[in-house]
């Protein structure tokens, strides 16, 4: 299956710009243990992953009866501190629980795709 | 045949990996078996003419699919990374009992919501029918019907395994387990109404539910704890109900408790497995199993011990600090040392939503001689009890205060 992983929030984790020099290498070494175990483990595979710019850079779009609208900032409040995602191949829940347990203690929401490919 | 079930399930899963097919065709199975057997004779080996029936049907529905041309996801299997060989039919076996254990795993995962996790495994681990499930939790039948389609479809869409996790995590998984089948047990003794004042019948089904797990995981700590503690509950069932009220434990006829399940409960509670380091989770069921041997094993009402109760319940807020507990505890005190030392000990003891405290509060304070007192905490949990039998039972309390 595929899944999109939504870092969602900070959740356990200190906010990255209160954090000091080490404690933000320690945090990258996370993700570093992350994308090796990813590729060691059988099935699994890391299709893309990137870090996110603050919700102050993201627009919301919407259409309405044909007009398109744009908003300054996110979504909504919970998406606002959306910090990354990741969109990986995985055999199952499991596997991408254990997996991501290796990254520092985000909030975090795992989403299966779907395919709509006829 | 409902021994089997779960077996058949787990099989059918195993080879076919659709969630959503196998039940119905193990249904229709059975159903065709009512049909036939009656007239045609009970073959010789009934499980595996049943697994040749619902495979037959699982085969019609996959071929119907193709010819539809309609993708639909697969239930995953760990089995189906190791490319998995021809599976047989068998009795016994590791590999059956494996297929079993992923079973009931799947069925009470922590990404299902545990009320979800509970109806699973009553249908599809040991067989309950939907209704059955209905009742036990008092809700309208369709309504369960939904909730248990509702959970299948998300352990499709979740991508929840058929899988037995690693080591490291099986005991976590199996302390959920536990938690699953005791909110099955517990679903039987809230009460209701009428004929259903109790399910205590159903809430077996919870405990047969336990046995089949420690019969592929024996002396896991939580599960032996959790069996001992709800054989001990479940051992009061027949005393607990006379002419369709609830009679207290004080007031029950001991010689209709089950002392069998006693008997068995405190063995299990015995277990050197037990005696050393296990989940917090696995501690508070067999502390509470303890405290409820005390009462199965008091010779009457007043021979309780409930000093050693007082002890046992401030191990128990130790390991789960949960103000029912403290609650219990609060009572324990009462009992031992005299209502004025309960109403202290039950200062400012809190549950959210519940009419308890204040009703434990309002008996206590009726046993201190402060009537007007009693009276006011009685309105107090008159006014919080949502619950039809036990607001009767508050009210004749507190109108016995007028008398």
């Amino acid at each position: 299956m595929k899944y999109l992983v939504l870092l969602i929030g900070d959740g356990a984790e200190k906010p990255w710009p209160e954090q000091s020099e080490s404690e933000q290498e320690a945090a990258m070494a996370k993700f570093g243990a992350f994308d090796a175990a990813c590729a060691a483990r059988d099935g699994v595979e890391l299709l893309a992953g990137e870090a996110l710019s603050g919700p102050q850079d993201a627009t919301v779009m919407r259409t309405t009866s044909g007009q398109v609208q744009l908003t300054d900032g996110p979504y909504a409040e919970v998406i606002e501190a959306m910090g990354g995602f990741y969109l990986l191949e995985a055999p199952d829940l499991d596997v991408v629980v254990d997996l991501l347990r290796l990254l520092p203690p985000y909030d975090i929401q795992i989403h299966p795709t779907v395919d709509v490919t006829p | 045949m409902r021994e089997e079930w779960g077996r058949l399930v787990a099989l059918l899963l195993a080879q076919f990996r659709r969630l959503d097919l196998v039940e119905d065709a193990l249904g229709d199975a059975v159903e065709a078996a009512s049909r036939t057997w009656p007239t045609d004779g009970v073959p010789t080996n009934p499980a595996g003419w049943l697994m040749t029936a619902a495979k037959r049907r699982v085969v019609d529905r996959l071929r119907t699919e193709a010819v539809a041309a309609r993708k639909q996801p697969l239930l995953l299997t760990d089995a189906e990374r190791h490319q998995e060989g021809a599976r047989t039919m068998a009795d016994g076996g590791s590999l059956l009992e494996d297929d079993v254990l992923r079973l009931v795993l799947m069925c009470a995962h922590p990404a299902l919501a545990p009320e979800s996790a509970t109806a699973l495994s009553l249908r599809l681990v040991l067989g309950v029918p939907t209704a059955d499930i209905a009742r036990l939790f008092l809700v309208p039948e369709p309504t369960m019907a939904a909730r248990i389609t509702r959970a299948k479809k998300r352990i499709v869409g979740a991508g929840i395994p058929f899988a037995v996790p690693d080591a490291s995590a099986l005991p976590d998984r199996l302390d959920t387990v536990a938690q699953t089948a005791y909110l099955a047990f517990t679903a039987g003794y809230s009460p209701g109404t009428g004929p259903d004042l109790l399910r205590a019948e159903l809430s077996g089904e919870a405990i047969r539910l336990v046995r089949v797990v420690l019969s592929l995981r024996p002396d896991e700590p939580s599960l032996v704890a959790l069996l001992a503690l709800m054989l001990l509950q479940h051992s009061r069932r027949d005393a607990r109900v006379s002419d369709g009220r609830l009679v207290l434990l004080a007031d029950q006829d001991r010689t209709r408790w089950h002392h069998d399940e006693v008997a068995e409960a405190v063995r299990l509670l015995a277990a050197p497995r037990l005696a050393g380091p296990v989940t917090p989770l696995a501690a508070a069921y067999a502390l509470q199993g303890r405290i409820a041997a005390e009462h199965a094993t008091a010779a009457s009402a007043a021979d309780t011990r409930w000093d050693r109760i007082i002890g046992l319940y401030d191990l128990l807020l130790q390991v789960s600090p949960a103000p029912s507990a403290r609650l219990a505890r609060a009572v324990a005190v009462a009992e031992h040392l005299g209502p004025a030392a309960g109403l202290d000990a039950l200062e400012g003891v809190e549950i959210p939503d519940s009419h308890r405290p204040a009703s434990v509060r309002a008996q206590l304070l009726a046993r201190a001689g402060d009537a007007d007192a009693a009276r006011a905490a009685y309105d107090q949990a008159i006014a919080a009890c949502r619950n039809d039998v036990e607001r009767a039972f508050l009210l004749s309390r507190r109108d016995e205060l007028d008398g």
